[in-house]
């Protein structure tokens, strides 16, 4: 097997019932629903190797969550290909099931009002995996997630963090070959995402899965992915290196500063290109090599009060992107 | 076979997790098997009142029996199932090796055994404390019959549940109101959970016969009492087995189209 995901023309369209607003709108929609086709998926086609950890990454509604779903055997395909390790998806093949894993940031599988170990104990069932080998994985996954003593307590009195750590145990127990994770970092804190993107990356290495991640958080990529698809309007507008996009697309850094005085304000120029000027607020634009100097080069010369070295946020870069497309 | 059983005893520990919920719903059954007590028994306050076909006897046997098959029949975990195709919840068991099916009449159950053995407790309190006149089945062929209908009723009603729950595939914001329908108008008044049907008018009686409802719990509790028996049990075993087939074919037939347009809401 030389492809672990194989897509190819995959079209998806949803009939969706339009409503106008109002209580005479919701009446008229019951008596001649409008129907408007929505295509979340024109025709796409990537190939994905075993082992590999591909971003997708593209606005809301841009069509990430549902290629995933397609993946996964949860929506039908309107048209074309889909192949996950040699299985049709949509077959739900057991032995297919006992290989894929899908987590959504925003759905839980565990069990609300029991503890998360009532649930691990339940794919175990589910995914007849051998007592030994659960008692091993649920060893590892709670250490590598540091969950351990969270296991006892109902799921709904967990913080998100934790429950999200919980979640991504629930679904790893059975040490599935391909992984698809959607938006695995929302809502979460800066160091639970860090937790969850350093675990993801060891997984990732540790067992050779293939794991497919969709974010609209730009660190996610920079410290997971190698390979990115952008994806906008359910089309892809890129498929390839992650440093290659970044370098092409990404050049600059932006540095955010209050100050707490006006003095030689008209000097911030030499630091690099001025976004916005509200004082106290500044945004400097900077190469994203020389972001480092032309930040210390900020303090000591200017009476900074706060600083943050950010991203070009993920919008611009597909946007800049996207605007390549259309040149070409 | 495991998983299954892995899934009942989660189904239970959860039970117990809403420990208030589940006591509420049992006082609410009592306060209702009560309140048709009550009425019944001043409708036939003279014992040699026969009215509808029924004497003072067969009728508070009749409420009282509801009371037991009632537990039986009628709690089902299934209702939350329409629940879950709507916000697309239904998304966690799809990527799964488990049938989904399966894993409802699992949870079913669950929920059956628990609710029985509270019915049990509230028959002997309220048997005990009212002291009815009850008719016990002695003749040992008609509660094999009797057991036979329970278990097709159970069927059919995880089946009418189920297909319910297939509505919002279509429309997901029907999710609750049509539970509400079918679950609380026309089980309550069609299965013969209130009154006995047979008290209709012929003309109600005819076409309420002619729907599954009645094999709920109206003809289970009429073979108990002995009402049915000979060619018409038979009849009646093979209308509800020929429901059971029919309904399982069409909830075959519209999951399979159901699952089609499912769109995995809720992201």
């Amino acid at each position: 097997m030389d492809r672990a995901i194989i897509v190819d023309g995959l079209v998806k369209n949803f009939e969706v019932v339009q409503k106008e607003p109002g209580l005479a709108g919701a009446f008229k929609s019951l008596i001649s629903p409008k129907k408007k086709t929505v295509h979340a998926l024109k025709r796409i086609s990537f190939a994905i190797q075993p082992g590999e950890l591909v971003g997708f990454i593209g606005p809301n509604g841009a069509g990430k969550t549902t290629t995933l779903k397609t993946l996964s055997g949860l929506l039908y395909p309107t048209e074309g290909f889909v192949e996950v390790l040699e299985f049709d998806p949509w077959a739900r093949n057991p032995e297919f099931l006992k290989q894929i894993s899908l987590v959504m940031g925003q759905k839980n599988q565990l069990w609300w009002d029991l503890p998360a170990i009532e649930t691990f104990e339940l794919n175990r069932a589910i995914y007849d995996i051998p007592t030994r080998v659960y008692t091993e994985n649920l060893k590892e996954l709670t250490d590598l997630l540091e969950i351990g003593k969270l296991m006892n307590t109902p799921v709904r009195k967990l913080s998100l963090g934790q429950r999200m750590r919980m979640e991504l145990a629930a679904a790893l127990l059975h040490k599935p070959k391909v992984l698809f994770l959607d938006e695995p970092t929302i809502g979460l804190d800066i160091i639970a995402q860090q937790k969850i993107r350093d675990f993801i990356y060891d997984y990732n290495i540790k067992y050779g899965a293939t794991i497919l991640l969709t974010s609209h958080n730009m660190d996610d990529l920079i410290n997971l992915a190698r390979r990115v698809i952008i994806i906008n309007d359910g089309d892809i507008l890129y498929d390839g290196a992650f440093e290659e996009l970044i370098s092409k697309y990404a050049k600059e850094k932006i540095i955010k500063a209050r100050l707490s005085d006006e003095n030689n304000i008209s000097e911030l120029e030499k630091i690099g290109t001025i976004k916005k000027l509200a004082f106290p607020e500044v945004v400097i634009a900077v190469p994203r090599a020389a972001a480092a100097v032309a930040a210390s080069e900020l303090l000591q010369n200017f009476p900074v009060d706060d600083l943050t070295i950010e991203e070009i946020p993920i919008e611009e870069v597909i946007r800049k992107a996207f605007r390549g497309e259309q040149k070409r | 076979m495991r998983k299954y059983f892995q899934i009942f005893k989660i189904s239970f520990e959860e039970e117990f997790a809403y420990r208030l919920n589940f006591i509420l719903w049992r006082f609410r059954n009592v306060l209702q098997i009560l309140l048709t007590y009550f009425l019944w028994s001043t409708v036939y306050a003279n014992p040699a009142t026969q009215a509808f076909g029924y004497d003072r006897t067969k009728i508070l046997t009749y409420v009282f029996g509801v009371m037991i098959v009632r537990a039986i029949v009628l709690s089902a975990r299934a209702m939350d199932v329409g629940n879950d195709v709507a916000t697309g919840d239904l998304s966690n068991y799809l990527i799964k090796p488990i049938n989904y099916f399966k894993y409802w009449f699992t949870r079913d159950i669950a929920s059956k055994i628990l609710n029985l053995s509270f019915a049990v407790f509230e028959f002997t309190l309220l048997f005990f404390i009212l002291r009815p006149p009850f008719y016990f089945q002695t003749n040992i062929t008609v509660f094999l019959a009797f057991l036979l209908c329970i278990i097709l009723a159970v069927l059919l009603y995880f089946l009418i549940l189920f297909l319910l729950s297939s509505v919002p595939f279509w429309a997901p914001e029907l999710g609750w109101g049509s539970h509400f329908l079918v679950s609380v108008v026309i089980v309550e008044s069609l299965s013969g959970a209130l009154f006995p049907i047979n008290i209709l008018p012929r003309i109600f009686q005819s076409i309420i016969l002619a729907t599954p409802f009645p094999y709920l719990i109206y003809f289970p509790i009429q073979v108990y009492l002995g009402n049915v028996s000979g060619w018409a049990l038979l009849g009646v075993i093979l209308v509800a087995v020929s429901w059971v087939v029919v309904l399982w074919m069409v909830l075959n037939i519209v999951w399979q189209k159901g699952l089609k347009v499912y769109q995995a809401f809720g992201r």
